[in-house]
């Protein structure tokens, strides 16, 4: 193939990273050391590192990383734990199991916004939920409305959507665990037990990796929920960094202290990754 | 592993009895309800016009689409349909465009710095897209393109995950139709569309599929792209909805929920391993 040809069936790429990948992760970079807005009349100054100390400085910003380490801390471990559950559980043959399958990954393909809409339904003080749980006198909180409750109620419903998706990809690690390997326990005299701890868990890290790495990238973006269902409120115990950035930018026109934060966002995603992949990492050893 | 990945629907296994099968049932089954009640419940309150989001009064009826007529007389619930109908289609058919050129020329490592853009991909893949907010609210800015259909088109028309589909499925593409072709002496574009796009089909269903339900779905860059009610897509059109009326009409609300999980849902039950082995190819990387 000679080069025109080549170069012009890459061109989109080319464009659309240098246009909407490059250029503006470069240009926000820049626009994080100024203090441009575009509602004021004169121009973008330059304020060396200062959106980055007011940032270390701001207590609603820190009071949104909190509640946004909460929902990660929070969510992560269940969502796992039920994903892992889930496709234990319908991985082997039974009759119904792609009803199970495909129904648990259901809320994975709705709208967050619509899935979001329902959820401000159900909590409602005199909604469903509290129905339900008056009738078997239980206590029924105001959920969304109440500060100490807003938060979990949205974790909640992150984990009943996020499971199904989580245990589609954990099926897949746990098809490709050779299944001589069970054979051959099984001759030996291993219990199902002993099958799990000693062959699934330790062949499932490189899945399990993966599963944490994108779950905690995702949790850290959460955003569609908080806007739908709470503003942020009440007393910002739902703000969370990108519910943050997001009013910085597009309430107070900010734009310099947003792409300040949006960088520092950044920085805390790919560390917490990393950290990850250090702590649960080793795939080649494990799997060896 | 795409062999075995493809093979989580595939394994032909002759399921045990249903008696054997009941102990399963016994307790996935409340999971399995605690999973689609929440559906069952939009659908419910979208069907009963006066329950003001009560399910024991919606379940009791009477039912009717009153709900649903006033949801397609409304001009602005039609127009946000539309406009996501609009939107999607046209990112699909970029989106699938754009990945089947770029993934075959870096799948067939036929251009200079493959690594390098390939690298790229990868990186792009893993940054979340909402870091870039801020930055690509700027760039449209600059490009006179906020509150345009453009806005909601061009930055999504290519896409990395979309070109990484195409690109690892080429790898495993055998290279000796395209030089028997080329020893013929067809062009270059030829050999593309008579010989590699048709093999190519079953990745680009894929891309398609994905890219429809990513976009479909997509809330937070139409929100802060768009400003004018005429331009809005459904998600925007109904969060927004939710928070401007005074009184919530729970059945109003819900109604336009189900019509925007409806093409969503229909393409998942119809495409559903389409989609899942586009995700676990996701999972390789």
């Amino acid at each position: 193939m000679p080069r025109a040809t080549s170069w012009a069936f890459l061109s989109p790429w080319v464009l659309a990273f240098g246009l909407f990948g490059l250029y503006p992760f470069a240009f926000s970079l820049f626009a994080s050391f100024t203090d441009y807005s575009p509602v004021r009349a004169e121009g973008a100054r330059f304020v060396g590192l200062a959106n980055y100390a007011r940032a270390l400085h701001d207590p609603a910003f820190w009071s949104a990383l909190g509640n946004t380490a909460f929902f990660v801390v929070g969510t992560i471990p269940l969502t796992t734990a039920l994903a892992l559950a889930l496709a234990l559980a319908v991985q082997p043959a039974f009759r119904g199991r792609s009803l199970f399958r495909t129904g648990f990954f259901l809320p994975s393909v709705v709208s967050v916004v619509v899935l979001s809409l329902v959820f401000k339904g159900l909590y409602a003080p005199n909604g469903s939920l509290n129905g339900l749980l008056a009738a078997l006198h239980l206590p029924t909180p105001a959920w969304l409305l109440d500060p100490d409750t807003a938060l979990p109620a949205i974790m909640a419903m992150d984990v009943w959507s996020a499971s199904g998706y989580y245990m589609v990809i954990f099926l897949a690690g746990l098809e490709a665990i050779p299944r001589d390997l069970y054979d051959a326990a099984r001759l030996e005299g291993a219990t199902a037990r002993d099958q799990l701890v000693h062959i699934t868990l330790p062949l499932l890290r490189p899945t399990l990796l993966f599963v944490l790495v994108v779950n905690t990238i995702r949790s850290l973006q959460i955003f569609a929920e908080v806007f739908v269902m709470t503003r942020g409120g009440p007393l910002h115990r739902t703000t969370t960094v990108v519910y943050y950035l997001y009013e910085q930018a597009f309430y107070r026109f900010d734009l310099g202290y947003a792409s300040a934060l949006a960088y520092l966002l950044f920085v805390l995603t790919l560390a917490l990754a990393w950290l990850q992949m250090r702590a649960v990492g080793r795939p080649a050893e494990a799997s060896a | 592993m795409s062999g075995e990945a493809a093979a989580v629907e595939l394994r032909a296994t002759a399921p045990p009895a249903w008696g054997a099968s009941l102990g399963r049932w016994l307790w996935l089954g409340p999971l399995l309800l605690t999973m689609l009640l929440p559906f069952v419940w939009m659908a419910t309150i979208s069907l009963a016009p006066r329950s003001g989001g009560s399910f024991a009064r919606a379940a009791a009826g009477p039912w009717d689409l009153s709900s649903y007529r006033a949801l397609f007389a409304s001009a602005h619930l039609g127009r946000y349909l539309l406009n996501s109908a609009a939107v999607a289609t046209a990112v699909v058919l970029l989106n699938v465009a754009t990945a089947a050129t770029v993934g075959y020329v870096l799948g067939r490592r036929r251009v200079p710095g493959e690594k390098l853009w390939t690298l790229g991909i990868v990186a792009t893949l893993m940054l979340p897209k909402q870091v870039l907010m801020v930055p690509l609210y700027l760039v449209m800015a600059r490009l006179h393109l906020l509150d345009t259909y453009a806005a909601l088109v061009l930055p999504f028309a290519v896409d990395a995950f979309s070109i990484f589909l195409v690109r690892q499925y080429v790898l495993g593409l055998p290279i000796e139709l395209e030089e028997a072709a080329r020893v013929d002496g067809a062009s270059d574009w030829a050999i593309f569309r008579a010989v590699v796009l048709p093999l190519m089909k079953p990745v680009l269903a894929v891309v398609a599929i994905q890219s429809f339900l990513t976009n479909w779905n997509s809330f937070l860059f139409p929100l802060i792209f768009v400003d004018s009610d005429r331009l809005r897509t459904l998600p925007v059109g109904l969060a927004l909805l939710s928070q401007t009326e005074h009184s919530v009409d729970w059945s109003f609300l819900m109604a336009g929920s189900t019509v925007a999980s409806l093409p969503v849902l229909a393409v998942f039950l119809l495409f559903q391993r389409h989609i899942l082995s586009g995700l676990l190819a996701g999972a390789e990387k």
